[in-house]
């Protein structure tokens, strides 16, 4: 329904760059994840879409038209604050029906109904439709913002950390519900999380930021597998990657002094001996934390392992990642 | 031997009450010393007068005559009541009243709104418009007869020159028809900026995120206003009314200053023509009996408004 694309956007508040000349295109029912620490301009991005704020320079365009004159509302959009920004003097009920009471939709009212129900039962809020927004806990904030967005359907979704504060059982069916719904309605969905598994799981292309710059755009297989540099390389995979210095094993190519080693890179085996620190047991499988000599590094094992702390083993890697002194992935055989 | 140990050491543990140690008073004689001062004052110069009003006002006493009241039961009442001049005060307060709230209240909100919008020197024109609250209200109804006066007076001189009324051939406060509007206009011009600072208060206390919310929402700029703006700002909005509307029941120096009550007792608030009946004609009983029921009238108003209030504020 959506097509967005990013042209060389910038954008600063006062000396403070939140995005430096980011070109991105969003295809049509995609479902893209933003991924950045803190300040890495992954709402600024949203916002720019939004149309809610304006690039310094560049363009954006939705449906391969600049969007620099429409509304926030003639964008036919729907964003989820990560505030909630929900109304306080309103019901929940009320909340769920502002978008459909909007003249450009004209929804009649049995209708209204029948989509706040249907929205409240999705995010398991039915039980309170009839409370004030200001009285519920931030799980429920955040539910029903997110209801706010689904009642209607738009063109663009746009959620800033949509589950964050809800627990892991929520957390895990509203990933399947909303992929589903966003899906079924053939939506364009831009997504800021911080949560890996969100973005491996949900995400159909993810963005890498890294302070305003977009630094690696692709999908999640691809920014795990074939990252760009170790900034990218550590914004996905748990347990995080291993970063160590390249010489420690034989066969580094030149230029090389970092090798990024993910568990499916570590051979137990033979070749460098390691101590086995801490063990800890996760049920479906278990983490080994590691030490070559000073250096840590964390892998993962069989769930059932008979390794205890102080055992030595040996390994070797196995196709791994490396590179250079500024960070920037080394490809082997280029 | 070891439950007992524990249990000498929180005994140890508390220290004893600071009440013990000054001077052997109990916690609750401190509470007493603290308010006992106020309640004493409060009872002097507050309860005490109320309830020596309401047995005045059952009396014929004359403050300045020596010989002994007699009691006279509902008499005062009565002829208060039935009486066509208290009626036309009372009118000529409600008069007062409606018109100086609803000005103010609509000029408030709406230079508050555009105060709110964030513009260059929005503090400084804020600072301007407060100025006249600041004022005396004895110098404001001084100055406010200048302004009335036919021959040199401003107001009449602006009246001319958007109208082509010509500016002598009326007077404001000499005027039956616009002596009530004449204090009107005043108590507006001082008080609602008032208004305006409460409903600022009320605007700034939305945050931006709403009105960000409302717009990916798809609602207009006038739905905006009417759904998120009114209602968060009514609370505060109906606040200032309440003190606008105590305030005013009892307005007395600026009305005093400005019109005297005049011409004929057009302007002649409960609360002047109050003061002539206590101490101009010395009618004290009479007096406290209107001053009674001006009490019990300004009570009942302002409980029926708070429980309104407190209504809106629980949506």
């Amino acid at each position: 329904m959506a097509e967005v694309s990013l042209q060389n956007v910038s954008k600063s508040f006062g000396d403070q760059v939140a995005l430096e000349n980011v070109t991105m295109t969003v295809p049509d029912g995609s479902f893209v994840v933003l991924l950045g620490p803190t300040g890495a301009g992954k709402t600024t991005i949203l916002r720019m879409v939004s149309g809610l704020d304006k690039p310094d320079s560049g363009q954006i365009l939705i449906n391969g038209e600049d969007a620099a004159s429409q509304s926030p509302a003639e964008r036919n959009m729907a964003m989820v604050f990560q505030q909630y920004s929900l109304y306080p003097h309103l019901s929940v009920r009320q909340n769920l029906a502002f978008p459909l009471k909007s003249p450009m939709l004209r929804t009649p009212e049995d209708e209204i109904i029948r989509k706040v129900d249907a929205v409240a039962e999705t995010l398991q809020i039915s039980h309170k439709l009839d409370n004030k927004a200001t009285e519920l806990s931030g799980g429920e904030m955040q539910r029903v913002s997110i209801g706010r967005a689904l009642v209607r359907k738009p063109q663009i979704f746009l959620m800033d950390e949509p589950l964050s504060s809800l627990d892991a059982k929520l957390r895990s069916d509203l990933r399947i519900e909303l992929k589903r719904i966003q899906a079924s309605l053939g939506a364009t969905m831009l997504y800021v999380t911080h949560d890996q598994v969100e973005a491996m799981t949900m995400a159909t292309h993810v963005g890498v930021l890294d302070h305003g710059k977009l630094v690696q755009f692709g999908s999640p297989r691809e920014i795990y597998e074939d990252p760009v540099s170790i900034y990218s390389a550590s914004r996905l995979g748990s347990p995080k990657i291993n970063i160590l210095p390249a010489e420690i094993f034989p066969g580094a190519p030149n230029g090389a002094t970092s090798i990024g080693l993910r568990p499916e890179h570590i051979s137990i085996g033979e070749g460098v001996e390691v101590k086995v620190g801490r063990v800890e047991h996760l049920g479906d499988q278990t983490r080994l934390h590691l030490k070559i000599g000073e250096l840590d590094l964390m892998t993962l094992t069989d769930p059932h392992t008979k390794l205890t702390r102080g055992d030595t083993l040996s390994f070797l890697p196995r196709n791994p990642l490396y590179f250079d002194a500024n960070g920037v992935r080394i490809k082997l055989g280029a | 031997m070891s439950i007992k140990k524990p249990v000498e050491h929180i005994a140890k543990a508390t220290p004893p009450s600071i009440a013990r140690r000054v001077r052997g008073l109990s916690d609750r004689a401190i509470a007493w010393l603290f308010v006992g001062p106020s309640i004493v004052l409060l009872l002097a110069v507050n309860i005490f007068p109320l309830i020596w009003t309401i047995n005045l006002s059952f009396t014929n006493f004359k403050a300045n005559r020596l010989r002994d009241a007699e009691y006279i039961g509902l008499r005062n009442y009565e002829r208060i009541l039935t009486d066509a001049d208290t009626w036309q005060s009372m009118q000529a307060t409600a008069h007062f009243l409606f018109w100086t709230i609803f000005f103010q209240v609509l000029i408030g909100f709406a230079l508050a709104y555009l105060i709110n919008k964030k513009f260059k020197g929005n503090d400084l024109w804020t600072t301007i418009i407060v100025l006249p609250m600041m004022l005396s209200p004895a110098v404001v109804g001084n100055f406010w007869t200048f302004l009335y006066q036919p021959q040199i007076g401003l107001f009449n001189y602006v009246v001319q020159f958007f109208t082509g009324v010509e500016a002598s051939s009326f007077s404001m406060i000499g005027s039956v028809t616009l002596a009530p509007w004449a204090i009107v206009i005043v108590d507006t011009w001082m008080w609602t900026p008032f208004v305006m600072l409460i409903c600022l208060a009320g605007l700034r206390s939305i945050p931006d995120s709403i009105y960000e919310a409302a717009e990916c929402d798809r609602a207009s700029k006038w739905r905006q206003f009417w759904t998120l703006t009114v209602p968060m700002v009514l609370p505060f909005l109906m606040l200032a009314v309440l003190f606008r509307g105590i305030e005013n029941f009892k307005m007395f120096d600026l009305v005093v200053q400005l019109t005297g009550g005049g011409p004929g007792s057009t302007t002649l608030l409960t609360s002047i023509d109050l003061k002539r009946e206590a101490f101009e004609k010395w009618r004290t009983g009479y007096a406290s009996a209107y001053a009674v029921i001006l009490f019990v009238t300004v009570f009942g108003l302002a409980s029926i408004y708070v429980k309104a209030l407190n209504k809106v504020k629980e949506r």
